[in-house]
Protein backbone atom coordinates (compact mmCIF):
# COMPACT_ATOMS: atom_id res chain seq x y z
CA UNK A 1 0.00 0.00 0.00
CA UNK A 2 1.42 3.37 -0.82
CA UNK A 3 1.94 5.75 2.06
CA UNK A 4 -0.90 8.13 1.15
CA UNK A 5 -3.50 5.37 1.04
CA UNK A 6 -2.16 4.10 4.35
CA UNK A 7 -2.45 7.53 5.95
CA UNK A 8 -6.08 7.80 4.90
CA UNK A 9 -6.98 4.26 5.93
CA UNK A 10 -5.40 4.58 9.38
CA UNK A 11 -7.02 7.95 10.09
CA UNK A 12 -10.42 6.72 8.92
CA UNK A 13 -10.23 3.58 11.05
CA UNK A 14 -9.12 5.51 14.15
CA UNK A 15 -11.91 8.06 13.65
CA UNK A 16 -14.52 5.35 13.15
CA UNK A 17 -13.49 3.48 16.29
CA UNK A 18 -13.41 6.72 18.28
CA UNK A 19 -16.86 7.62 16.98
CA UNK A 20 -18.26 4.22 17.92
CA UNK A 21 -16.76 4.38 21.43
CA UNK A 22 -18.19 7.84 21.96
CA UNK A 23 -21.62 6.86 20.67
CA UNK A 24 -21.64 3.96 23.09
CA UNK A 25 -20.53 6.11 26.07
CA UNK A 26 -23.20 8.65 25.21
CA UNK A 27 -25.86 5.96 25.07
CA UNK A 28 -24.79 4.59 28.45
CA UNK A 29 -24.55 7.93 30.23
CA UNK A 30 -27.34 9.94 28.61
CA UNK A 31 -30.31 8.49 30.58
CA UNK A 32 -28.37 9.01 33.79
CA UNK A 33 -27.49 12.59 32.82
CA UNK A 34 -31.14 13.36 32.02
CA UNK A 35 -32.21 11.80 35.29
CA UNK A 36 -29.66 13.88 37.21
CA UNK A 37 -30.84 17.06 35.51
CA UNK A 38 -34.49 16.22 36.26
CA UNK A 39 -33.62 15.42 39.88
CA UNK A 40 -31.67 18.64 40.29
CA UNK A 41 -34.61 20.59 38.88
CA UNK A 42 -37.11 18.91 41.18
CA UNK A 43 -34.85 19.42 44.19
CA UNK A 44 -34.51 23.11 43.39
CA UNK A 45 -38.28 23.54 42.96
CA UNK A 46 -39.05 21.77 46.24
CA UNK A 47 -36.40 23.81 48.01
CA UNK A 48 -37.79 27.20 47.00
CA UNK A 49 -41.40 26.25 47.84
CA UNK A 50 -41.58 25.40 51.56
CA UNK A 51 -43.91 22.52 52.31
CA UNK A 52 -43.95 21.21 48.75
CA UNK A 53 -43.47 17.47 48.30
CA UNK A 54 -44.06 17.10 44.57
CA UNK A 55 -44.36 19.26 41.51
CA UNK A 56 -45.99 19.52 38.11
CA UNK A 57 -44.78 21.62 35.22
CA UNK A 58 -47.20 23.87 33.35
CA UNK A 59 -46.64 25.92 30.20
CA UNK A 60 -48.27 29.32 30.22
CA UNK A 61 -47.68 32.15 27.77
CA UNK A 62 -44.35 30.74 26.71
CA UNK A 63 -43.10 30.33 30.27
CA UNK A 64 -42.52 27.06 32.07
CA UNK A 65 -43.82 27.23 35.61
CA UNK A 66 -43.60 24.56 38.25
CA UNK A 67 -46.43 24.19 40.74
CA UNK A 68 -45.38 22.75 44.07
CA UNK A 69 -47.89 20.72 46.06
CA UNK A 70 -47.86 18.85 49.35
CA UNK A 71 -48.85 15.19 49.59
CA UNK A 72 -52.59 16.00 49.82
CA UNK A 73 -52.37 17.94 46.56
CA UNK A 74 -52.73 21.36 48.19
CA UNK A 75 -50.91 23.92 46.08
CA UNK A 76 -48.10 25.47 48.06
CA UNK A 77 -46.64 27.89 45.55
CA UNK A 78 -45.15 28.24 42.12
CA UNK A 79 -41.55 28.24 40.98
CA UNK A 80 -39.93 29.46 37.80
CA UNK A 81 -36.50 29.69 36.29
CA UNK A 82 -34.90 32.96 35.33
CA UNK A 83 -31.51 33.96 33.99
CA UNK A 84 -29.45 37.01 34.83
CA UNK A 85 -26.25 38.14 33.13
CA UNK A 86 -23.56 37.99 35.75
CA UNK A 87 -19.94 39.10 35.83
CA UNK A 88 -18.59 36.21 33.78
CA UNK A 89 -21.60 34.46 32.30
CA UNK A 90 -25.26 33.72 32.82
CA UNK A 91 -26.65 33.06 36.30
CA UNK A 92 -29.57 30.63 36.40
CA UNK A 93 -31.93 31.13 39.31
CA UNK A 94 -34.94 29.19 40.55
CA UNK A 95 -37.47 31.49 42.21
CA UNK A 96 -40.31 30.41 44.46
CA UNK A 97 -43.40 32.65 44.53
CA UNK A 98 -46.64 32.51 46.47
CA UNK A 99 -49.34 34.50 44.63
CA UNK A 100 -51.81 34.32 47.55
CA UNK A 101 -49.47 36.30 49.78
CA UNK A 102 -47.64 38.14 47.02
CA UNK A 103 -44.34 37.05 48.47
CA UNK A 104 -41.27 35.18 47.34
CA UNK A 105 -40.82 31.88 49.14
CA UNK A 106 -37.12 31.47 48.41
CA UNK A 107 -34.51 31.42 45.67
CA UNK A 108 -31.83 28.98 44.64
CA UNK A 109 -28.87 29.60 42.31
CA UNK A 110 -28.85 26.73 39.82
CA UNK A 111 -25.73 27.52 37.86
CA UNK A 112 -23.27 30.37 37.53
CA UNK A 113 -19.65 31.03 36.74
CA UNK A 114 -18.95 34.01 38.97
CA UNK A 115 -15.59 34.72 40.58
CA UNK A 116 -14.92 32.19 43.36
CA UNK A 117 -14.82 33.84 46.76
CA UNK A 118 -16.48 37.01 45.49
CA UNK A 119 -19.48 36.86 43.17
CA UNK A 120 -19.79 33.12 43.67
CA UNK A 121 -20.92 33.79 47.23
CA UNK A 122 -24.38 34.65 45.90
CA UNK A 123 -24.87 30.89 46.21
CA UNK A 124 -24.54 31.03 49.98
CA UNK A 125 -27.62 31.13 52.23
CA UNK A 126 -26.37 34.43 53.68
CA UNK A 127 -27.31 35.99 50.38
CA UNK A 128 -30.18 33.84 49.12
CA UNK A 129 -32.12 33.75 52.42
CA UNK A 130 -32.90 37.45 52.28
CA UNK A 131 -35.27 36.86 49.34
CA UNK A 132 -37.47 34.66 51.47
CA UNK A 133 -40.73 36.45 52.36
CA UNK A 134 -39.72 39.41 50.22
CA UNK A 135 -42.78 41.15 48.77
CA UNK A 136 -43.02 41.09 44.97
CA UNK A 137 -43.73 44.83 45.01
CA UNK A 138 -40.33 45.54 46.58
CA UNK A 139 -37.78 47.39 44.48
CA UNK A 140 -35.04 44.73 44.38
CA UNK A 141 -32.27 47.31 44.26
CA UNK A 142 -28.90 46.18 45.69
CA UNK A 143 -27.59 48.19 48.66
CA UNK A 144 -31.13 49.55 49.09
CA UNK A 145 -33.39 46.62 49.86
CA UNK A 146 -31.03 43.83 48.83
CA UNK A 147 -27.90 43.15 50.86
CA UNK A 148 -24.88 42.62 48.61
CA UNK A 149 -21.94 40.28 49.02
CA UNK A 150 -18.72 41.94 50.21
CA UNK A 151 -16.56 42.88 47.25
CA UNK A 152 -19.14 42.04 44.64
CA UNK A 153 -21.94 44.22 43.31
CA UNK A 154 -22.39 42.94 39.77
CA UNK A 155 -23.52 39.41 40.66
CA UNK A 156 -26.13 40.41 43.29
CA UNK A 157 -27.39 43.11 40.92
CA UNK A 158 -27.76 40.56 38.13
CA UNK A 159 -29.71 38.25 40.44
CA UNK A 160 -32.00 41.04 41.70
CA UNK A 161 -32.64 42.39 38.21
CA UNK A 162 -33.43 38.96 36.80
CA UNK A 163 -35.88 38.21 39.61
CA UNK A 164 -37.58 41.58 39.36
CA UNK A 165 -38.03 41.49 35.59
CA UNK A 166 -39.29 37.90 35.52
CA UNK A 167 -41.66 38.64 38.41
CA UNK A 168 -43.24 41.31 36.21
CA UNK A 169 -44.07 38.56 33.71
CA UNK A 170 -45.15 35.99 36.25
CA UNK A 171 -47.43 38.34 38.18
CA UNK A 172 -49.29 38.96 34.91
CA UNK A 173 -50.10 35.24 34.76
CA UNK A 174 -50.65 34.79 38.49
CA UNK A 175 -51.61 38.20 39.94
CA UNK A 176 -50.94 38.93 43.59
CA UNK A 177 -53.83 37.83 45.79
CA UNK A 178 -55.21 35.57 43.08
CA UNK A 179 -55.37 31.81 43.17
CA UNK A 180 -53.23 29.50 41.07
CA UNK B 1 11.97 -3.10 36.50
CA UNK B 2 14.34 -0.36 37.63
CA UNK B 3 13.70 1.30 34.26
CA UNK B 4 9.96 1.29 34.99
CA UNK B 5 10.46 2.82 38.43
CA UNK B 6 12.71 5.45 36.88
CA UNK B 7 10.05 6.25 34.25
CA UNK B 8 7.41 6.50 36.95
CA UNK B 9 9.34 8.75 39.35
CA UNK B 10 10.53 10.94 36.47
CA UNK B 11 7.13 12.59 36.27
CA UNK B 12 6.70 12.80 40.02
CA UNK B 13 9.81 14.88 40.51
CA UNK B 14 12.59 15.29 37.91
CA UNK B 15 10.33 16.32 35.05
CA UNK B 16 7.24 17.22 37.07
CA UNK B 17 4.97 18.86 34.51
CA UNK B 18 3.97 21.77 36.73
CA UNK B 19 6.99 22.49 38.91
CA UNK B 20 9.91 21.43 36.70
CA UNK B 21 8.71 21.54 33.09
CA UNK B 22 6.12 24.28 33.76
CA UNK B 23 3.83 22.86 31.09
CA UNK B 24 0.04 22.53 31.05
CA UNK B 25 -0.31 25.26 33.66
CA UNK B 26 -3.48 26.77 32.16
CA UNK B 27 -5.76 24.33 33.97
CA UNK B 28 -3.41 24.30 36.96
CA UNK B 29 -3.97 28.03 37.41
CA UNK B 30 -7.68 27.99 36.66
CA UNK B 31 -9.18 25.19 38.73
CA UNK B 32 -6.95 25.34 41.81
CA UNK B 33 -9.26 27.32 44.08
CA UNK B 34 -10.20 24.43 46.39
CA UNK B 35 -8.38 21.27 47.41
CA UNK B 36 -10.94 18.87 46.02
CA UNK B 37 -10.79 20.51 42.59
CA UNK B 38 -7.07 19.83 42.48
CA UNK B 39 -7.53 16.14 43.28
CA UNK B 40 -10.42 15.68 40.83
CA UNK B 41 -8.68 17.49 37.98
CA UNK B 42 -5.47 15.58 38.68
CA UNK B 43 -7.25 12.22 38.57
CA UNK B 44 -9.18 13.15 35.42
CA UNK B 45 -5.95 14.09 33.67
CA UNK B 46 -4.17 10.97 34.93
CA UNK B 47 -6.97 8.83 33.46
CA UNK B 48 -6.90 10.54 30.05
CA UNK B 49 -3.11 10.55 29.97
CA UNK B 50 -2.76 6.87 30.88
CA UNK B 51 -5.43 5.68 28.43
CA UNK B 52 -4.02 7.83 25.62
CA UNK B 53 -0.46 6.69 26.30
CA UNK B 54 -1.55 3.04 26.23
CA UNK B 55 -3.25 3.45 22.85
CA UNK B 56 -0.52 5.58 21.34
CA UNK B 57 2.11 3.09 22.46
CA UNK B 58 0.13 0.14 21.06
CA UNK B 59 -0.51 1.90 17.76
CA UNK B 60 2.96 3.37 17.40
CA UNK B 61 4.02 1.05 14.58
CA UNK B 62 0.70 1.41 12.73
CA UNK B 63 0.27 5.19 12.76
CA UNK B 64 2.06 6.79 9.78
CA UNK B 65 4.42 9.52 11.03
CA UNK B 66 2.86 12.18 8.82
CA UNK B 67 -0.59 11.93 10.40
CA UNK B 68 0.51 11.11 13.93
CA UNK B 69 -0.67 14.37 15.51
CA UNK B 70 -4.28 14.10 14.23
CA UNK B 71 -4.33 10.48 15.38
CA UNK B 72 -3.12 11.40 18.87
CA UNK B 73 -5.65 14.22 19.10
CA UNK B 74 -8.53 11.90 18.14
CA UNK B 75 -7.45 9.38 20.79
CA UNK B 76 -7.07 12.08 23.46
CA UNK B 77 -10.36 13.77 22.55
CA UNK B 78 -12.21 10.44 22.75
CA UNK B 79 -11.02 9.71 26.29
CA UNK B 80 -11.61 13.28 27.40
CA UNK B 81 -15.19 13.23 26.14
CA UNK B 82 -15.72 9.93 27.96
CA UNK B 83 -14.50 11.45 31.23
CA UNK B 84 -16.74 14.44 30.57
CA UNK B 85 -19.84 12.28 30.02
CA UNK B 86 -19.23 9.90 32.91
CA UNK B 87 -18.47 12.73 35.30
CA UNK B 88 -21.67 14.52 34.27
CA UNK B 89 -23.65 11.32 34.81
CA UNK B 90 -22.18 10.05 38.06
CA UNK B 91 -20.51 13.02 39.81
CA UNK B 92 -22.76 16.01 39.09
CA UNK B 93 -21.55 18.17 42.00
CA UNK B 94 -17.96 17.83 40.85
CA UNK B 95 -19.01 18.49 37.27
CA UNK B 96 -20.66 21.73 38.32
CA UNK B 97 -17.40 23.02 39.74
CA UNK B 98 -15.00 22.07 36.97
CA UNK B 99 -17.24 21.21 34.04
CA UNK B 100 -15.67 23.64 31.61
CA UNK B 101 -12.13 22.53 32.37
CA UNK B 102 -12.66 18.87 31.57
CA UNK B 103 -13.10 19.35 27.79
CA UNK B 104 -9.96 21.48 27.90
CA UNK B 105 -7.88 18.40 28.77
CA UNK B 106 -7.92 17.77 25.00
CA UNK B 107 -5.64 20.73 24.49
CA UNK B 108 -3.66 20.19 27.68
CA UNK B 109 -0.12 20.06 26.36
CA UNK B 110 0.98 17.47 28.95
CA UNK B 111 -1.05 14.77 27.22
CA UNK B 112 0.26 15.55 23.75
CA UNK B 113 3.78 16.04 25.13
CA UNK B 114 3.85 12.53 26.60
CA UNK B 115 2.14 10.98 23.56
CA UNK B 116 4.58 12.57 21.14
CA UNK B 117 7.67 12.60 23.32
CA UNK B 118 7.41 9.28 25.07
CA UNK B 119 4.56 6.85 24.33
CA UNK B 120 5.14 6.95 20.56
CA UNK B 121 8.67 5.70 21.06
CA UNK B 122 8.50 3.41 24.09
CA UNK B 123 7.11 0.01 25.01
CA UNK B 124 3.66 -0.39 26.53
CA UNK B 125 4.86 -0.99 30.10
CA UNK B 126 7.20 1.99 30.03
CA UNK B 127 4.49 4.21 28.55
CA UNK B 128 2.08 3.26 31.32
CA UNK B 129 4.71 3.91 33.99
CA UNK B 130 5.54 7.26 32.44
CA UNK B 131 1.88 8.30 32.05
CA UNK B 132 1.03 7.35 35.64
CA UNK B 133 4.07 9.21 36.93
CA UNK B 134 3.31 12.31 34.88
CA UNK B 135 -0.40 12.24 35.75
CA UNK B 136 0.20 11.79 39.46
CA UNK B 137 3.01 14.34 39.32
CA UNK B 138 0.51 16.80 37.86
CA UNK B 139 -2.09 15.73 40.43
CA UNK B 140 0.07 16.29 43.51
CA UNK B 141 1.40 19.56 42.15
CA UNK B 142 -2.01 21.09 41.50
CA UNK B 143 -3.42 19.66 44.72
CA UNK B 144 -0.62 21.42 46.60
CA UNK B 145 -1.36 24.69 44.79
CA UNK B 146 -5.08 24.21 45.53
CA UNK B 147 -4.49 23.59 49.22
CA UNK B 148 -2.32 26.69 49.61
CA UNK B 149 -4.85 28.82 47.74
CA UNK B 150 -7.83 27.41 49.63
CA UNK B 151 -6.22 27.91 53.04
CA UNK B 152 -5.10 31.46 52.25
CA UNK B 153 -8.15 32.45 50.23
CA UNK B 154 -11.10 30.99 52.09
CA UNK B 155 -9.48 29.81 55.33
CA UNK B 156 -10.67 26.26 54.74
CA UNK B 157 -9.01 22.96 53.95
CA UNK B 158 -11.13 20.59 51.86
CA UNK B 159 -14.14 22.62 52.98
CA UNK B 160 -13.33 22.39 56.71
CA UNK B 161 -12.60 25.67 58.42
CA UNK B 162 -9.01 25.62 59.71
CA UNK B 163 -7.98 29.26 59.84
CA UNK B 164 -11.11 30.85 61.29
CA UNK B 165 -11.36 34.41 60.04
CA UNK B 166 -7.58 34.91 59.95
CA UNK B 167 -7.10 34.45 56.20
CA UNK B 168 -9.71 35.61 53.76
CA UNK B 169 -7.39 36.97 51.12
CA UNK B 170 -9.68 36.95 48.13
CA UNK B 171 -6.74 37.69 45.84
CA UNK B 172 -5.56 34.13 46.44
CA UNK B 173 -8.73 32.82 44.79
CA UNK B 174 -8.36 35.15 41.81
CA UNK B 175 -5.97 34.61 38.88
CA UNK B 176 -3.15 36.75 40.39
CA UNK B 177 -3.19 34.50 43.47
CA UNK B 178 -2.66 31.47 41.24
CA UNK B 179 0.44 33.04 39.72
CA UNK B 180 1.77 34.13 43.12
CA UNK B 181 1.34 30.70 44.71
CA UNK B 182 2.70 28.85 41.70
CA UNK B 183 5.70 31.15 41.35
CA UNK B 184 6.65 30.75 44.99
CA UNK B 185 6.18 26.96 44.87
CA UNK B 186 8.29 26.65 41.69
CA UNK B 187 10.96 28.70 43.45
CA UNK B 188 10.90 26.40 46.48
CA UNK B 189 11.08 23.31 44.26
CA UNK B 190 14.07 24.78 42.43
CA UNK B 191 15.79 25.44 45.74
CA UNK B 192 15.25 21.83 46.87
CA UNK B 193 16.39 20.50 43.50
CA UNK B 194 19.55 22.60 43.57
CA UNK B 195 20.40 21.37 47.05
CA UNK B 196 19.96 17.73 46.10
CA UNK B 197 22.14 18.19 42.99
CA UNK B 198 24.90 19.71 45.17
CA UNK B 199 24.69 16.72 47.47
CA UNK B 200 25.22 14.24 44.66
CA UNK B 201 28.24 16.22 43.51
CA UNK B 202 29.80 15.83 46.94
CA UNK B 203 30.05 12.09 46.60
Amino acid sequence: MNQYARMIVVLVIISLVAGAVLAFSYKVTNPKIQEQAQQALQQAVLKVIPGAEKMTAVEKQGMTLYIGMDNQGNKKGIAFKTTGSGFSGPIEIMVGYNPREGKLTGIEILSMSETPGLGARIKEPAFTDQFKDKSVSDEFIPKKDVKVVTGATISPTAVSKAIKSSLAEVTKIYPVGGDF
Amino acid sequence: MTQLIKDFTNGLWNENPIFRAVIGICSALAVTTAGQNGIAMGLALTFVLTCSSILVSLLRSIIPPKVRIPCYIIVIATFTTMVDLFMKAYFPPLYQVMGIFIPLIVVNCIVLWRAEGFASKASLARSIADALGMGLGYAWAITLISIVREVLGSGTLFGINVMGQATHWVIMLLPPGAFLVMGILVGIMNMIARKSVKNTHCH
